[in-house]
Order: C-alpha cells, then structure tokens, then sequence
C-alpha cells in the first residue's frame, strides 16, 4: 500500500526541552514536503524520531500503512526509508562507488555465514549492485569519480554522493536534511531533477531546508515548524508570505 | 633441534594470535585486552577435555575454539550492549576474573597449573608434524582473515568502523557483525590455545596474563594494525627477539621484567615514530577486485 510516510501525535523531550509537541504529519507518495523554520524548531529532531535515532516519549510513525515505531534504525532502512545527514556522515576510508554499496538495502555481504556458504550468489549480488551504483552516480552526474577516495572528493560533490548512497536503498520515503547547504551550480539542479525523479516515481520525499528558493523550486507544499510544533502548512509561497511566520523564523 | 621446533611452533602460535588480534581491534576497531584469555579457554579446554574425558586430541582442539567462541559472545553480548567503550573496561575484568576462577578451581590444576596433557602428532610422527600442523593452521588463519578483510565484508567492516550511526541508518546491522567479528577472533585464539596445551604438555595462569596481552598488543601495533602482512612480521620479530636476548647470558631475574620492557617501550616507540607499524596499511579499503585492476 502505496500511502507514504505518516506520523501521528509525535512526542519527545529532552529533559525541559520539547524537540516534538505532539506534531501529526504526513509526507504522502509521490509528494515532496518541505520542513523550514528557525534553527532549533525541530526539523532535523524529527528525522532522528522518524528514522529511529533517537525513540519517540509517544506517538506512531506509519510507513505505506506500517507502523514502524517500534523498529530499530536499521530495520527502519530495511523497509525502506532512507536519510541523509547534514553532516554527511560518508565513510571517510571507502571509495565513492564502495560508499554506495553499504547503502545496498539488503546488503550481500553483510553475514560472515552467507559469506561462506553462498559466496558465488554472493559475488553475482555484488557485481548487480556495483552496476546499480555506477547507475546512480550517472544520474548525479558523477560517475567519473566512482573510484575516488572519498576524502578527496570536493564537498559540493560528497552532498550529492550522500544522496546517491541514500538512494541505493530504493526509498519508499526518503529524508533529506539539508541538502542544499554549500551545494551550488550545476549540482543544485541535478539535486533537483533527481529529486522530482524520486517523487514522481511514487518516493515520498521530505526535505529540511534553510534554502527557501530551492524548497519553492521543489517542494509540492511546505511545513512550518516552530519549537517542536507544526504552526502551518499550505504551499512554500503563501508560508514564505506570511508576516506571522516570518517573524518568528527571524526572531523580530 | 628440539629448541627450533619450539621457537616455530611459538611464532606460528602468535602469527595466530596477533592476526585474529588484529582481525578484532585493527579491522573491527573493538577494543579489548582480553584475547589472551580467550587462548586460555581454548587450552583448557582442550586439555581437560582429552585428558579427563578421553576426547581425541583433534577434536578437542576444535572444541577448545569453539568454547572459546561462545566465552567470547557472552562476553560481547554484555558489554557491547551498552557501548563499544564497555568492551575494553569489561574485558579487563573478564581477563583478570577468568585467570583468578582459573587459578582456584581444583580440576583446573589451580595456580599449579595443569600438567600430562595428552600429546598430539609429536610421538607419532615426530615433533616434524607438529611443526607443519601448527604453520598450516597459522597460514589457514592468515588467509582466512585477509579473505574476509577484503571482501564485501571488509568493506562493510571498514563504514562500521569509520561511523556506526551512519552504518546502522542504512540498513546495516552493526551489533551482529561486532559479536561476530569478536567471536571469530577469539575463536581463533581459543584454537591457537589447543594447539600450544598438547604440544607443551604443560599450561599455567600465569602464562596468559596482562604481559600476553602487552605482548599481542606490541606485535600488532609494532607490525601494522589493519595491514594482512604486519602482525605476522610483528609476531615472527617479536617472538624471536626474546629468544635471542637469552642468548646474552642475563639472570633470570632480569629477562622476564626486561621483555615487559621492551615491548612496552616498542609499543611507544611507534606510536609517536611510526603509528602505522612496520607494514603500513592502506588508508582506504581496498578490495580483491580493485587490487587486481
């Protein structure tokens, strides 16, 4: 059942500080959400609660119809919801082509049992998902660079390379923390078009961004957060128009 | 001829040791001092279960890995639970705590230590065989492990141990393959146990405590953590050094503290000179495909 992410009455604190205040939410296939709000509203917390970092005080996350919220990250992944990090978090002693086959959902190798008992199934796994990277970094334009260390990879490039690690996993939803952030050129619309890709390929999407002009561009309706609060939701333009909202996301 | 055979069938001993040693803090990046006591489960193990059970001496060796595979879990399951970190604190205590328990119980010999364990190849076909079973069984290890360390699983043990957060949000499941890595290389270790009992005939506490796990520390460390090759030349140069101070004619007294010593100054000798030991590891994973390219 095709029906996206969906979270109901979401709650967490932490000590005094409420990162999620009962927050209902839903990002449904095929649709891209944006998050926006000030710093410390929540955003990137609610990925952690959605991903499974961190477990929810209360609430439920749904995904295409299952709850989740009892499963662990990994799990989480298994059923295929995927994130990125604001900070990246690649993995700094692999290749950009071996950064994206951990991401593999069911990765070949990842039982030292099945590694000796199947090692031929194994290794035809192994070779499938190495033309699916290399397919992956096509799309992002990066497929020249699959071999390269990733340390020596320019940073605007390791963003788009989080992404392609994250779509290994062929998302049902897919979070996206910031992705905008010191990516420019060339690369800002390649992000886009995959993105538009995804969704119309029935991924659910759901984006945090500070870059408000790449959320209109992308996002079919935003969401305004404030202090672990869902305050509005409606189209990017109208939430960017609003002089209630603006003041709250500049402090004024 | 006696004393070369037992100089090689010590090295091909610590060649197992400090590989799987390595296999556990060098690729898996768990950190614990405790193998030494995993080599003791697995000579005790061995030794009681061919002497006083009448197990054949082969599989008694194997069993001796296999029960210190599952010593190995128990403690991993413990400790790992709460964070890596608990894994060094919890396996001094094991280490400290085993030998203790080892030291009191009756059937284990006690401090004594455990003496008449049936031999094995030696008086059957010369201690030859012994040799050879003891460096088939160090290169099988060495292999081994370098086909695991450069396949997809070593790929997948290297994100592991570059960000476990990371790993685990994708899908990977870094619990298991920490026990995992853990219980193969203590398992190893228990193995090595074995085959050092029914060749000496003779095992005491004493001979796996704290100054082993200095001992495996430094052949990793002074060889090249993380590198296939580097605990191998650690273990051969270590083990062959002390055998060549006895040679300088010193009083007992002095050797057995002089050996602590050199291997504690070794260890920080390259860690300030050469932190990537003798045989530098790759910075960066490499796989069996990409070496071939």
């Amino acid at each position: 059942m095709q029906t996206g992410l969906k979270v109901t009455n979401l709650c967490k604190r932490f000590g005094g500080i409420v990162v999620a205040d009962a927050i209902d939410l839903d990002v449904p296939a095929g649709r891209i959400v944006g998050l926006i709000g000030p710093n410390g509203a929540g955003k990137t917390s609610f990925f952690n609660l959605v991903s499974g970092v961190v477990a929810p005080d209360a609430g439920q996350v749904m995904l295409d119809g299952e709850d989740v919220t009892g499963l662990k990250m990994a799990e989480r992944a298994r059923r295929g919801l995927a994130r990125t990090w604001q900070n990246l978090r690649l993995f700094p002693s692999l290749s950009v082509l071996d950064n994206l086959l951990i991401g593999t959902r069911d990765y070949p190798g990842e039982r030292l049992s099945r590694l000796a008992l199947q090692s031929g199934r194994i290794a035809r796994d192994e070779t499938q998902d190495r033309l699916k990277a290399l397919d992956v970094l096509e799309r992002i334009g990066l497929a020249g660079i699959a071999h390269t260390d990733i340390v020596n990879v320019p940073y605007g490039q390791q963003k788009l390379i989080g992404v392609a690690r994250a779509l290994m996993n062929d998302p049902r939803c897919l979070l996206l923390d910031e992705p905008m952030a010191g990516v420019e050129g060339q690369a800002y619309r390649t992000l886009q078009s995959v993105v538009r890709g995804l969704a119309a390929s029935g991924v659910a999407v759901c984006v945090v961004e500070h870059n408000v002009a790449f959320i209109r561009d992308l996002c079919n309706e935003g969401v305004f957060m404030f202090a672990g609060k869902v305050l509005a939701r409606g189209d990017v333009e109208s939430l960017v128009a609003d002089p209630r909202l603006t003041e709250l996301y500049f402090g004024t | 001829m006696e004393y070369f055979y037992t100089v090689v069938i010590l090295m091909a001993l610590y060649v197992i040791l400090a590989a799987s040693f390595n296999f556990v803090i060098g690729y898996g990046g768990l950190v614990s001092i405790a193998h030494p006591v995993f080599y003791a489960i697995g000579a005790y193990a061995s030794a009681l279960l061919a002497r006083d059970m009448g197990v054949p001496v082969i599989l008694a060796i194997l069993a001796g890995g296999l029960i210190a595979l599952l010593a190995s879990v128990a403690l991993a399951l413990s400790s790992l639970r709460v964070s890596g970190d608990y894994l060094l604190i919890g396996s001094i205590g094991f280490q400290l705590g085993t030998l203790e328990v080892i030291k009191n119980l009756h059937w284990t010999g006690g401090a004594g230590g455990l003496s008449n364990i049936p031999s094995f190849l030696t008086q059957t076909l010369g201690p030859q065989a012994y040799v050879a079973f003891a460096v088939a069984v160090a290169m099988c290890t060495v292999l081994l492990l370098r086909w695991i360390a450069h396949g997809p699983y070593g790929r997948a043990m290297s994100a592991m141990r570059d960000d476990e957060l990371a790993f685990a949000a994708l899908g990977r499941n870094a619990m298991v393959m920490k026990i995992t890595i853990f219980a193969l290389g203590s398992g190893l270790a228990g193995l090595a146990g074995g085959i050092y009992a029914h060749y000496f005939r003779f095992i005491a506490p004493g001979q796996f405590d704290l100054l082993q796990s200095s001992a495996l520390l430094t052949m990793v460390v002074v060889g090249g953590l993380r590198s296939t090759w580097g605990p191998i030349v650690g273990a051969i140069a270590l083990e062959a050094l002390p055998q060549a101070i006895t040679f300088i004619n010193l009083p007992p007294s002095v050797l057995g503290p002089l050996q602590g010593i050199l291997f504690t100054s070794l260890v920080l000798i390259f860690m300030f000179v050469r932190p990537q030991g003798l045989i530098a590891a790759s910075a960066r994973w490499r796989g069996r495909q990409e070496e071939a390219r």
